[in-house]
C-alpha cells in the first residue's frame, strides 16, 4: 500500500517534470512560429507598410493544433503498440512522424499567409522557411514526445481508464490553451512591441508597427525564440506541469479519503491558495506601479 | 471587396426561435420518453446529457478571453480563443472526472469540476504573474469602473490607448467558474453516455462487459469531447468571442446560448445515445 | 485591430464544388467499401482517404465562404462544431449496412447541422445568410471525412469493424475490441487531423491576394497529408499489402499536390526571395 503510494507520488512527480518540459518546448515553438495571437500583428504589419522577416506560421489557435500532434503522436505510437513494437521505439517513432506532420503544416501556413499578403508587398523570404521549420520541428518534437510519454505514463502506470490517443488530445487541447495564455502576452507585448513603452499596453494606434530590426541585422523568428526562452516559456512550463502535477497528485494521493471527496477537497483549498497569490500579484501591481496619468481618450 | 465587419450580436432575443428550440428539446425527451419509458437509464442519460451540455454552454460565459488584443495588452481577458480555452479546462476536467467514475455520479462530476477549475485557476494565476514580474502592467478592466468582487477602481490603471489588460479579480473568479462548469458539465456528458454504452454494447456486439469497456470508454470520451465543442462554439458566437467574465454586459447574453445548448445538446445526445440503443 | 477578411469573386462557384466534393466523396466511399467486399481483401482502403481529400477540398471553400461575412471567433471554430456534431452523425450511420451507411449519412448530418445551424443563426442571432447552408454542409463534410478514415483504418465503415480487431500484421489474429479503431480510440486522431485539416486551407490563405485554386489545392494538400499517417495507424488493422498500397496513395498523391501549392505560391506571392533584406515599400 505504502509502496504503491510512492511509486504514484514518483510516477506524479514525472509526469509533471515531463509536463513542465512539455509546456517550455510548445511556449518557446509556437513564438518561434508566431503561432496563436500574435500572429494577427505578423499578419497585419505590411498592410500597415512594415514588411518583416518574421516566420509567420498560422496553423490555428495552439490549442487545436496541439490537440492534433499530441493525439496524433499519441494514436500511432498506440496502432504501434498494437503490431508488439516496442514501447520506447513505439513513442519515438509516433512523435517522429507527428512532427513531420507538424513540419509540413508549418510551411503551408507559411507560405499561404504570405502569398496571399502579396498585395501589400510582402515577399515569400524562402530562407526562413528553410532555417526556420526544422527549428520549430526540433521544439516541437520535444514537447510531442514529452507529452505522450506523459499521457503513456497516466494509461500503463496510473491506470487512468482513457486510452492513450484520448489522453493524448485531452492533454493535448490543454498543453495549448496553457502555453498560449501565459506566453502570448509576452511574445506579443514584450517582444513584437520591444519598441513601445514598458509597462504599459500597447496602444491600438501602434497596430502592426512590429519590431523588424534586430541588434545587428534583421530580426527573424529565431531571435523572439531565443527572447521568449528566457520568461514566456519557462513559465509555460510550470504553468502546465503544475496543472499535469497537482491535478494527479491530488488525485493519487487523496481519492482514497473520504470516498473520494478527499482529492476534491484538497483540490479546493489549492484553487483558494492560487487566488490568494493572483490577488496578491495583482494588489502589489496596483501598489507598485501605480495609476497611469488620466486617462484621457484612453476608452472609445 | 471587403465585407460587413464582425456581427455584433444584438442584445435582443427571437422569442419565436427560443420557443422552436424549447419546443425541439421537449419534443426530443418526449420521443425518449415513449420509446424506452421514463425511469429507464437512457431517458435519464438523454436528461444528463442536455444538462451537462447546458452547462458548457453557460461556462463558457465565464471565461475571461480576450483574442489577439489581449496578446498585446491591448484588452484585458486571456489571450486565446474562448472556445479552445474552455475545452482545455473542461478537458483537464473530464480527465478527472473519468478518473473518479468508479466512486460513482455526484463524486465524479464534482471532481471534473475541480479539475477544469483548478486547470484555469493555474492559468488565470500565470497569466497575472506574467503581466505583473513580466511585463509590469497592472489590471485593469475596460468594461466596468470598479471591479464588482473586490471594489478596486479600474479606470485610472488602464494604460494609454488600450481598452485595459490583465486579468482583474473579477476575471480571474470568472475564470475558475467556468472552468468548474466546464468540468461538471464535460464529466456528465461523459458519465451519462459511459453508463449507456456499458449497459448496451455488450449486448450490440455479443461479448462480456469488461471486453467491451475500452469500446465503451472511447466513445464516451470522444463524444464528450464532440458535444463539448459543439456546445463550446455556439456559445463563442454568443459572446462574439471575447468577454472579461461575468461582469461584462456580453454576460447578459446567456439566456441564448443556454436556449441553444439545451436543443443542440438534445438532438447530439439523442444521435450519440441511439448509436448504441437502437 | 484585427486583419480585415475579404472577399475575391470569381473562380469555380461554390456550389459546383460542392456538389462534386459530395458525388465525388461517396463514390470513393462505396468504391473502398465495395471493392473490399467483393474481393475480400483489404486493399481498396486507400479509397476512404480520398473521400476524406474530395469532403475536405468541399469543406474548405465552404469555410471560406462562411468566414467572408467574419464570425467574431476566428476560423478554425467552424471545423470544431463540423467535427462535433459529424463525429456523433457517423457512429449513427455506421450501424446501418454498407451500401445505406453513407447515404444515411449525409441525412442525419444535415438534420444535425440544420438544426445547429438554425440555432446559431436564429437562436444566437449570428444573422448570417450562409450560416445555415454552411453548417449543414460543414457537418456532412466532417462526418464523410471520419467515415473515409474509418474506412481507410479498418477497410470498413461498420461499426462492427471499428469496434473490434481483424488481424495484426503478424499474422496472428487478436481477438477482441480492446485493440479496435475505436478501442484504443484511433477516432479521436480521425477526428482531430480532420478537424484541422478542413480549416487549415482557408486559415493558411486568407488574405487580400487570395486565390480559389491556391486554397483548393492546399486543401487537397492537406486531405493527402491527412492521409499519411492514416496509413501508418492502419498497420494494426490491414494487410500489410494494403498498408504499402495506401503509404504510396498518399504520398504520391501529397508530393504531387505539395509541389502544386509551391507553384502557385510562388506564382501569387509579391516575390520569392532567399536571404535578401527586408525591401522597404516607398515612402517608409
Amino acid at each position: 500500500m505504502v509502496e504503491n503510494i510512492v511509486i504514484g507520488i514518483g510516477l506524479t512527480a514525472f509526469a509533471g517534470a515531463l509536463a513542465s518540459v512539455a509546456g517550455a518546448a510548445e511556449d518557446v515553438e509556437s513564438d518561434i512560429g508566431s503561432q496563436g495571437d500574435p500572429n494577427s500583428q505578423v499578419q497585419l504589419a505590411p498592410q500597415m507598410g512594415y514588411i518583416h522577416r518574421i516566420f509567420n506560421k498560422a496553423v490555428s489557435g495552439e490549442p487545436p493544433a496541439y490537440g492534433l500532434w499530441v493525439a496524433l503522436g499519441a494514436g500511432l505510437a498506440a496502432a504501434f503498440l498494437q503490431v508488439n513494437i516496442n514501447p520506447i521505439l513505439a513513442l519515438a517513432l509516433g512523435c517522429a512522424i507527428a512532427t513531420l506532420v507538424q513540419g509540413i503544416y508549418a510551411t503551408t501556413a507559411y507560405l499561404g499567409r504570405i502569398a496571399s499578403l502579396a498585395k501589400f508587398g510582402q515577399p515569400v523570404y524562402i530562407d526562413i522557411l528553410k532555417s526556420m521549420t526544422t527549428v520549430t520541428m526540433a521544439h516541437a518534437f520535444i514537447a510531442i514526445f514529452t507529452a505522450v510519454t506523459m499521457c503513456y505514463l497516466m494509461n500503463a502506470a496510473l491506470g487512468h481508464p482513457f486510452p492513450l490517443a484520448l489522453l493524448g488530445l485531452v492533454w493535448g487541447i490543454a498543453l495549448g490553451a496553457a502555453g498560449s495564455a501565459t506566453g502570448n502576452p509576452f511574445y506579443g507585448k514584450e517582444r513584437q512591441y520591444q519598441n513601445q513603452k514598458f509597462g504599459a499596453g500597447v496602444p491600438v494606434a501602434a497596430s502592426g508597427n512590429i519590431v523588424r530590426y534586430a541588434e545587428a541585422g534583421e530580426r527573424n523568428s529565431l531571435d523572439n525564440g531565443w527572447f521568449t526562452a528566457k520568461l514566456g516559456g519557462p513559465a509555460s512550463g510550470v504553468c502546465f506541469g503544475l496543472i499535469v502535477f497537482l491535478e494527479l497528485w491530488r488525485t493519487v494521493l487523496f481519492e482514497s479519503f473520504w470516498a473520494g471527496w478527499g482529492a476534491i477537497f484538497v483540490g479546493l483549498i489549492l484553487i483558494l491558495i492560487f487566488t490568494f497569490i493572483d490577488r496578491y500579484a495583482e494588489v502589489w501591481a496596483r501598489e507598485t506601479f501605480g495609476p497611469y496619468a488620466k486617462p484621457e481618450g484612453a476608452a472609445k | 471587396m471587403t465585407v460587413t465587419p464582425k456581427p455584433t450580436g444584438g442584445v435582443g432575443m427571437d422569442p419565436v426561435a427560443n420557443a422552436l428550440s424549447i419546443i425541439l428539446m421537449i419534443a426530443i425527451i418526449g420521443a425518449a420518453w415513449i420509446l424506452f419509458g421514463w425511469n429507464t437509464l437512457v431517458f435519464k442519460a438523454l436528461v444528463a446529457v442536455i444538462l451537462g451540455g447546458a452547462l458548457v454552454g453557460f461556462g463558457v460565459h465565464f471565461v475571461p478571453v480576450g483574442g489577439a488584443p489581449a496578446a498585446m495588452g491591448q484588452a484585458p481577458g486571456i489571450a486565446t480563443g474562448v472556445a479552445m480555452l474552455a475545452a482545455g479546462a473542461g478537458l483537464a476536467g473530464l480527465f478527472g472526472g473519468a478518473f473518479a467514475v468508479p466512486l460513482g455520479l455526484l463524486t465524479s462530476v464534482v471532481a471534473g469540476g475541480i479539475g477544469g477549475a483548478l486547470m484555469m485557476a493555474i492559468t488565470c494565476l500565470f497569466v497575472t504573474l506574467i503581466y505583473t514580474y513580466g511585463m509590469g502592467i497592472p489590471s485593469a478592466s475596460g468594461k466596468v469602473k470598479v471591479d464588482p468582487i473586490t471594489g478596486d477602481t479600474q479606470a485610472e490603471y488602464k494604460s494609454q490607448g488600450t481598452e485595459g489588460h490583465g486579468l482583474p479579480f473579477s476575471s480571474f473568479a470568472g475564470g475558475v467558474i467556468g472552468g468548474f462548469l466546464g468540468g461538471f458539465g464535460g464529466t456528465l456528458i461523459y458519465y451519462a453516455l459511459l453508463q449507456v454504452y456499458e449497459a448496451k454494447l455488450p449486448t450490440l456486439l455479443s461479448a462480456s462487459a469488461s471486453a467491451v469497456a475500452p469500446v465503451a470508454v472511447s466513445l464516451a470520451g470522444i463524444f464528450a469531447i464532440g458535444m463539448f465543442l459543439v456546445n463550446a462554439v455556439l456559445a463563442a458566437y454568443n459572446i462574439t468571442g471575447t468577454t472579461e467574465g461575468f461582469h461584462d454586459p456580453k454576460f447578459a447574453r446567456f439566456p441564448r446560448a443556454i436556449f441553444a445548448s439545451l436543443a443542440a445538446s438534445a438532438v447530439c445526445g439523442i444521435v450519440a445515445i441511439l448509436v448504441a440503443a437502437l | 485591430m484585427t486583419v480585415k477578411i475579404e472577399v475575391k469573386e470569381g473562380g469555380t462557384p461554390h456550389n459546383t464544388i460542392m456538389w462534386a466534393g459530395l458525388l465525388a466523396s461517396l463514390v470513393c466511399l462505396y468504391l473502398g467499401a465495395g471493392l473490399n467486399l467483393a474481393f475480400n481483401a483489404y486493399t481498396f482502403s486507400f479509397f476512404g482517404g480520398l473521400a476524406a481529400v474530395c469532403a475536405i477540398v468541399w469543406g474548405s471553400n465552404t469555410i471560406k465562404t462562411l468566414c467572408s461575412y467574419g464570425i467574431g471567433t476566428g476560423v478554425p471554430s467552424t471545423g470544431y462544431t463540423s467535427f462535433g456534431a459529424g463525429v456523433i452523425a457517423m457512429l449513427l450511420a455506421s450501424r446501418v449496412s454498407w451500401y445505406l451507411a453513407p447515404i444515411v449519412l449525409v441525412i442525419v448530418a444535415a438534420i444535425i447541422g440544420l438544426i445547429l445551424g438554425y440555432l446559431a443563426n436564429n437562436v444566437i442571432m449570428m444573422k448570417i445568410p450562409v450560416l445555415i447552408k454552411s453548417t449543414v454542409e460543414l457537418v456532412m463534410v466532417g462526418a464523410l471525412v471520419l467515415m473515409g478514415l474509418a474506412l481507410m483504418t479498418t477497410s470498413s465503415y461498420s461499426l462492427l469493424s471499428m469496434v473490434s480487431t481483424q488481424t495484426s500484421l503478424l499474422g496472428l489474429p487478436v481477438a477482441g475490441h480492446a485493440g479496435s479503431f475505436i478501442g484504443i480510440a484511433i477516432i479521436a486522431v480521425a477526428f482531430i487531423l480532420g478537424m484541422i485539416a478542413v480549416q487549415h486551407p482557408f486559415n493558411a490563405t486568407l488574405g487580400p491576394s487570395w486565390q480559389q485554386d491556391r486554397m483548393l489545392m492546399l486543401a487537397a494538400e492537406v486531405g493527402f497529408l491527412t492521409m499519411i499517417p492514416v496509413a501508418f495507424m492502419s498497420i494494426a488493422y490491414l494487410s500489410p499489402l494494403a498498408v504499402i498500397v495506401s503509404i504510396v496513395v498518399s504520398v504520391g498523391g501529397w508530393f504531387y499536390t505539395y509541389n502544386q501549392f509551391l507553384c502557385l505560391s510562388k506564382r501569387d506571392a509579391a516575390a520569392w526571395l532567399d536571404a535578401k533584406p527586408i525591401r522597404e515599400p516607398e515612402g517608409h
